[in-house]
């Protein structure tokens, strides 16, 4: 089974208003990215990596890969305007393989072992999620229904799906001018296949937020020192 | 007793706070800005307003050390005196350590030490025999473990050490030195070192001025040698 994986540096970050990209911002001293790198780099059934980053932060990312010895495999593109289509250009720019992961470099938190066992599991399609621990209501401006939280998913990334599947799923969804916020709705929504859900873990924190880079300092230092 | 105040650092951030804050002091009769930034340290000029002090600013690269002596000789021959060094110019790059080039570390180390020292060494030739005050400005950084920022933290435990050993070797000379380590403050620096951070929420510039001012004062001369952490506890 041939793997490839896109690996999301895209987003210039929106909600943390500073330009900086996310992915050089530092995690116990080291940019958010070479995390992940570290986490992929002993993993050798990946055989493709492909990071969508800015277009003029690619030379940047390569540097800093190259730098820190962890450049094989991996090669920068553009990404898009949206998170979809960074998707689709990182699939584009991909060798047809069996299998995609996906992952993304403000979830620097995960861990080798997340890797390989999203790889090891049968399903052919699976992401990490985890439950809601609040109560999310629908509504704007005034409560219109309520959801059931055991019903609901927190949805994480790493992600894996057959890559034929998807690539057509990404087509069809771009044809129909429908957007997603991440590949298992998309998925889904296209019909492409089942989509198992593994359980994730509370580490794994995206770092959308000023405050959640507070939050992964001391989980890093928590983890790194743990046990004891 | 008038007293001529040189501020390396002074065209933005605790520079230029301790700038104007020391302009309000009643014995200060001359303030000399220096950094690299001539409009920085002009807005400086400004923000000062009227003052009894004369100011003037030196636009120049402190990295440059051998342009050092000629620039304290003539600030000395220009004002007549050097009563009071406040160090405070910095520079940081926050780099991992395999990103931390040798660029870098000359540039962060230029400034924060190299120049700082070399400051120092050519105003006490002025000083010596007069009760003058040398003010550095280390951080916390410089005592407590920062990945990411190895150049930057390690310099600023050069300020701490060559301030605590040059307490001592000029005691005794009238010169007291002293050495204030910030916390978090609201500047342009800090951004490079925390750029998620929101900086309204953390110490303004001008507090830090408050305790500079206040250990600069003639009277004051128990808290020189220390490391003096100022920083706002929320
Ligand atoms: N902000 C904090 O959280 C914090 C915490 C602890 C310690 N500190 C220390 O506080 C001091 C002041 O920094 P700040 O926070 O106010 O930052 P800042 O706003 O970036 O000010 C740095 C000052 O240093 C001057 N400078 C830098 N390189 C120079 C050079 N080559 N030659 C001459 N001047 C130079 C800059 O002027 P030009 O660019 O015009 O040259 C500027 O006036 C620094 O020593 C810093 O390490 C700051």
């Amino acid at each position: 089974m041939s793997i490839g994986m896109v690996l999301l540096a895209g987003g210039v970050g929106k909600r943390m208003g500073k330009p900086a990209p996310k992915q050089f911002l530092l995690l116990g001293g080291k940019p958010l990215i070479i995390h992940v790198a570290e986490a992929i780099s002993g993993i050798d059934s990946i055989g493709e990596i492909v990071v969508t980053c800015p277009a003029e932060h690619i030379d940047d990312t390569a540097a800093l890969l190259r730098n820190h010895g962890l450049d094989r495999r991996i090669r920068c593109v553009a990404g898009g305007a949206s998170r979809q289509e960074s998707v689709q250009l990182g699939l584009a720019a991909l060798s047809a393989c069996d299998t995609v992961i996906i992952h993304e470099a403000v979830r620097p938190l995960v861990s080798s072992a997340d890797f390989q066992a999203l790889i090891a599991d049968a399903a052919p399609n699976a992401f990490y999620g985890i439950q809601i621990p609040f109560t999310v209501l629908r509504g704007r401006g005034k409560v219109e229904g309520i959801l059931d939280r055991d019903e609901l998913v927190n949805v994480q990334l790493p992600q894996k799906f057959a890559y034929a599947p998807l690539v057509k799923a990404h087509a069809e969804a771009a044809a129909a001018g429908e957007s997603y916020t991440e590949d298992a709705s998309l998925f889904y929504a296209r019909g492409a296949g089942e989509v198992k859900i593994l359980k994730g873990s509370e580490r794994n924190l995206k770092i959308t937020h000023p405050s959640d880079l507070i939050t992964a300092e001391a989980l890093y230092a928590d983890w790194r020192g743990g046990g004891g | 007793m008038s007293r001529v105040c040189v501020i390396t650092g002074a065209s933005q951030g605790i520079g230029r706070a301790a700038a104007i804050r020391m302009a309000a002091e009643p014995d200060i009769s001359h303030l000399i800005l220096v950094a690299r930034n001539g409009e920085g340290l002009e807005e400086t000029k400004r923000m000062i307003g009227a003052t009894k002090a004369k100011v003037e600013s030196i636009a120049m690269d402190l990295s440059d050390l051998d342009a050092i002596p000629e620039l304290v000789k003539g600030i000395h021959e220009r004002h007549g005196s050097i009563d009071l060094l406040l160090n405070i110019a910095g520079y940081a790059e926050p780099k991992s350590l395999l990103d931390t080039t040798d660029e870098n570390i000359r540039t962060t180390y230029a400034v924060n030490v190299f120049s700082m020292l070399a400051m120092i060494r050519e105003a006490v030739r002025y000083m010596r025999g007069r009760p003058g005050k040398i003010l550095n400005v280390a951080s916390t950084a410089a005592t407590t473990s920062r990945p990411g920022w190895i150049a930057y933290a390690s310099s600023k435990a050069a300020v701490v050490s060559l301030s605590q050993t040059l307490a001592d070797e000029l005691a005794g000379t009238g010169i007291k030195v002293y050495v204030v380590s910030p916390g978090r403050c609201a500047t342009e620096l800090r951004q490079k070192l925390a750029p998620e951070e929101d900086p309204n929420t953390i110490m303004q510039p001008s507090q830090v001025a408050e305790v500079i001012a206040s250990l600069l004062r003639g009277g004051e001369n128990t808290l020189d040698g220390q490391n003096i952490i100022v920083r706002q506890q929320s």
